[in-house]
């Protein structure tokens, strides 16, 4: 893990009355080639500091550097060259130069009597150095270490494995992950697949269990986690250095709704080698039910429609229930709620009694199943009228398990209905602890989408909210990713514990938020190449620049062209793949010969009963489900009926 | 050891003192001395336009001292002097920087040893320090025993220059020359060595006088006069010339003028044309903020800068303010 070196010696620190030492910040000169830069770390030892001695050492981190020669004004310089940059360079002599970097401090040892940096030597931090430099050792020693790679410090040649403290990661100390950078070169995505694999293989065995659940947000991002990836020698390297195996994830599971035709999966992963593994999300009234406030518009849900929404949700979803007109309801589904409703309306109409309905107005009840319907047309492939639900495995959470939930292709409606289901189930048995997991990261990306800073309260944000705010105690850690952090809420990226910056965008970094980064680091920021981040974490006193190897799983857009998706089936093959994927033995013929001329709502019924079930043997379940095959009773010919009157030829 | 000595005194009951005389930051100009000069190239005195196409040595080294000096107590009307000298050899080679090959130092102090009072004596003869003895007729007003201690340091700072010269120039490699600031002449092994050039800055001595004199001191600006040999019985013999680095004109005379010593030998004439092509390139980069950038060759400021930054501290400027101190 940690290798030990001797550190050479590469500068010494300066100060002068305009540019002291202080506790927290340095300056040093270095030769002028030299191979450290900006995000160095360095060592400064003050007399009788080493191996033998007790002097002071401090550790920092190089914020900023400046080069300058003895020219008293650029003037002169042009003097000297008589006006001719062409002379400038053939100038026998080279000017005096100095490399003069400001480094703030990261750690003092001892830390008391807290005290301005001593004007010693420098040196390149080893990889103890960086240990103690970023508080590691307290948390990668001991009995219990609770260290998770998280990437290479890289200076001078020099690399260093650098851990986060899965206690500030994962909770409970602190929690939460924000990421941000701009689109395609932060690699804010294979940055966060990297960290989970770390996560997985180096989660404490004393912090229990822990699961993923990633909702893919656009394309095929997340869509071939379970796939490898090509690395170079560098990347594998790189792992080797932190301790980590690179192989793609051994479980994950593909939760993807359906499209409007209700078999065929709304996702990208659809090749016929993969899709096997997709399991269709699909909820009913049920499910929907209880977040109708996320897909109603804020102006639907007044006090009466919010009032009439728990009654059904409290006294009559999934229980019988007399509608007061002499008829008994269980309302199961969108089509039950649907007859529930006419039952209502055709009462009051025929009893002539007045407008209201157990309290409820009739305008409330219009209005609220006027919403609902419109909710399983807008979300149609994730919300079935009148099917079962196929849902999470909640209370069957696996250990190191990613479950990705593509939404991707869902439109907005339905990506916020996700969203916040499943976060809040996620809550809901963290609470109970009886989810399967201790633990779970839930991965969010686009937060400027979700979780803008301005804009109006939706319950998406609250919910991310409610998670940055109180997860950590659940076990509920928010990995976010977002282009700018500057618009996300604050108290969204306020309450990650650990931040990783991308490449940034100069616009971004020129907002307030990023005031306490000196130039030199904003610089570098803006110009971040690929694979590298800047993280902070609460241990560490300044952000650090560190360099991830690739995720050695498929990439989105390479997945795509070596499993490109399959274009969507007819109905029949669509049901068909479903059910062969639930068992091998079925042949295609028998289930097209069993679903010819049924209506489609009663094949996905009976498909979504048996992927429910989940039967021994599936087409005799699907058998039974879909019913006995009804023939067609052809209308008798009615026979004409002559007029009783014959037709006058009376014109009048 | 620096300031041992020196609170040594004080404790034996010398009173300290904190005097940095204005000589001590620079060499006092040279005095006014008329001499002749022989021409040997040109029957009168011309001027030449240098080569400025001559190629330049690979490697050239650079020689410079420095002197500082201070009175740090008074055992009576008797000044305890304290002086450093230094000097260093910096050698520029084929990537234009700068780098020392030789260096030396040497700090003592300087008095008249028999008039200090019995306990300061004894305490500066036990400090170990090198002492430097004035004369008797040395004592007497400040200003005049003062004379005379800057005269010791000027001759300890020249010495050690002469040292580290004859010592470098014997170390020279084929093709690599020594450039020395200030007479060349004072050593007979620099002034005999074919690559080895002394540059002066100030004109105290006059060789020429009439239109000769004139065309001295107005040569243009890329310009050499004509290779004369100075003759002085005191020094060495060498040849020498001036050169001008920079116009005059809106200036004054002797702005940008260098006087030229090389050896004395006929191959030095034929030379002194490219040699000071060459020299003439060394006015860039300008060695600014130094007031005698004009005539100040960089490489020769970085040697001054390089000592000056390895020089004790305390010198120059005053321990203590020179204000009366407050009654306690």
């Amino acid at each position: 893990m940690i290798q030990r070196q001797t550190p050479e010696s590469i500068g010494r620190v300066v100060a002068t009355e305009l540019k002291p030492a202080t506790p927290h910040q340095f300056h040093f000169w270095t030769a002028n080639e030299t191979t450290i830069g900006i995000g160095a770390i360095v060592k400064v030892e003050g007399p009788g500091a080493g191996d033998q001695g007790s002097g002071r050492v401090v550790f920092g981190v190089v914020t900023d550097g400046f080069a300058y020669s003895d020219l008293a004004t650029p003037l002169h310089d042009v003097v000297g060259a008589e006006g001719d940059p062409a002379k400038a360079a053939e100038r026998p002599t080279v000017r005096q130069e100095i490399r003069l970097w400001t480094a703030a401090v990261l750690r003092q040892e001892p830390e008391e009597p807290l005290q301005p940096v001593p004007l010693g030597a420098v040196y390149l931090a080893s990889d103890a150095d960086v240990a103690q430099a970023l508080r590691m050792d307290a948390y990668l020693t001991g009995a219990q270490p609770t260290g998770i790679p998280v990437g290479l410090y890289t200076a001078a040649g020099h690399e260093a494995p650098v851990y986060l403290d899965a206690d500030f990661l994962l909770g409970p100390e602190a929690a939460h992950l924000n990421i941000s950078g701009v689109s395609g070169l932060a690699t804010k995505t294979s940055a966060v697949e990297f960290l989970l694999a770390s996560i997985f293989q180096h989660f404490p065995a004393h912090k229990g269990r822990i699961a993923a659940l990633c909702f893919n947000v656009k394309g095929p991002d997340l869509c071939f986690l379970d796939r490898p990836g090509a690395l170079d020698d560098a990347d594998r390297r790189r792992y080797e250095r932190l301790g980590i195996t690179p192989q793609p994830f051994e479980r994950v599971r593909y939760y993807a709704p359906c499209k409007a035709d209700g078999v065929n999966l709304n996702t990208l992963r659809t090749h016929p080698d993969l899709v096997g593994d997709v399991e269709p999300l699909v909820w009913g009234l049920e499910e929907v039910l209880d977040f109708a406030e996320v897909l109603l518009n804020r102006d639907d849900i007044d006090a009466k429609a919010d009032a009439f929404i728990d009654f059904l949700s409290d006294r009559v979803l999934n229980k019988e229930f007399d509608d007061g007109f002499g008829g008994s309801h269980r309302v199961q589904t969108f089509a039950d709620l649907d007859g529930l409703f006419r039952a209502i309306f055709d009462g009051l109409e025929l009893t002539g009694r007045s407008d209201m309905w157990r309290t409820h107005h009739i305008a409330t009840i219009r209005k609220v199943r006027n919403r609902l319907s419109n909710i399983s047309t807008r979300c149609k492939g994730l919300v079935t009228d009148d099917g079962p639900s196929n849902d999470l495995p909640w209370g069957r959470f696996e250990d190191r398990t990613v479950y990705v939930v593509d939404v991707a292709n869902v439109d907005a409606l339905g990506q916020d209905l996700v969203f916040a289901r499943a976060v809040s189930k996620l809550r809901e048995h963290l609470e109970r602890r009886d989810l399967g997991v201790e633990a779970v990261v839930v991965f969010v990306d686009e937060l400027n989408k979700y979780a803008p800073g301005d804009g109006p309260e939706t319950y998406v944000r609250k919910m991310l909210l409610d998670i940055s705010e109180r997860g950590r105690y659940l076990g509920l850690v928010l990995f976010a990713a977002e282009q700018f952090r500057s618009q996300v809420h604050r108290r969204v990226v306020g309450n990650a514990g650990t931040t990783l910056f991308g490449r940034m965008d100069a616009d971004e970094l020129a907002t307030p938020g990023y005031q306490v980064l000196s130039p030199a680091t904003k610089i570098k920021l803006a110009t971040l190449p690929i694979g590298e981040l800047m993280v902070r974490h609460p241990h560490f006193t300044q952000p650090i620049f560190l360099r991830f190897p690739r995720p050695a799983v498929l990439r989105g857009r390479d997945g795509v062209e070596r499993f490109p998706p399959a274009t969507d089936l007819p109905f029949e093959d669509a049901v068909v793949r479903q059910l062969v994927r639930l068992d091998r033995r079925i042949r295609p013929n028998q289930v097209k010969d069993l679903i010819a001329e049924r209506r489609p709502d009663d094949v996905r019924r009976a498909l979504a009963a048996v992927r429910r079930t989940r039967p021994e043997d599936a087409l005799a379940y699907f058998r039974r489900i879909l019913g006995a095959r009804v023939a067609p009773v052809t209308a008798p010919a009615r026979e004409a009926v002559p007029p009783l009157n014959p037709i006058s030829e009376e014109p009048y | 050891m620096a300031r041992g000595w020196v609170d040594a005194i004080v404790a034996a009951g010398a009173v300290p003192v904190s005097y940095v005389p204005e000589a001590s930051i620079g060499r006092q100009a040279d005095a006014a001395e008329a001499t002749v000069a022989e021409l040997v190239e040109d029957a009168e005195l011309r001027t030449h336009r240098v080569d400025a196409a001559a190629p330049a040595p690979a490697a050239v080294s650079f020689l410079d001292g420095i002197q500082q000096w201070r009175v740090v107590g008074q055992s009576g009307v008797v000044p305890l002097v304290r002086a450093y000298v230094a000097a260093a050899v910096r050698r520029r080679g084929g990537d234009r920087r700068l780098r020392t090959v030789a260096e030396r130092s040497l700090e003592f102090a300087i008095t008249h040893v028999e008039a200090l009072a019995a306990p300061v004596r004894r305490a500066l003869e036990d400090s170990g320090v090198t002492v430097v003895n004035l004369a008797a007729t040395d004592l007497g007003q400040p200003s005049r025993t003062l004379r005379a201690a800057h005269v010791q340091v000027d001759r300890a700072r020249e010495q050690l220059e002469r040292q580290l010269g004859e010592r470098c120039v014997t170390d020279l490699r084929d093709g690599e020359w020594l450039i020395v600031d200030g007479l060349l002449s004072e050593s007979e092994l620099l002034a005999r060595h074919p690559r080895t050039l002394g540059v002066i800055k100030s004109h105290g001595a006059q060789f020429f006088s009439g239109a000769d004199l004139e065309r001295a001191l107005t040569v243009p600006a890329g310009h050499r006069t004509s290779v004369f040999a100075p003759q002085s019985h005191a020094h060495q013999p060498i040849y020498s010339w001036y050169l001008r680095l920079w116009p005059w004109e809106g200036n004054d005379l002797l702005y940008g003028l260098l006087r030229i010593e090389a050896r004395a030998h006929r191959e030095t004439v034929a030379a002194a044309a490219g040699a000071s092509g060459w020299l003439v390139r060394e006015r860039a980069p300008v060695s600014t903020p130094d007031e005698r950038w004009d005539r100040l060759l960089y490489a020769i400021h970085d040697v001054e800068t390089y000592l000056r930054a390895r020089a004790p501290r305390d010198f120059l400027s005053p321990t203590a303010s020179r204000l009366p101190r407050a009654a306690s």
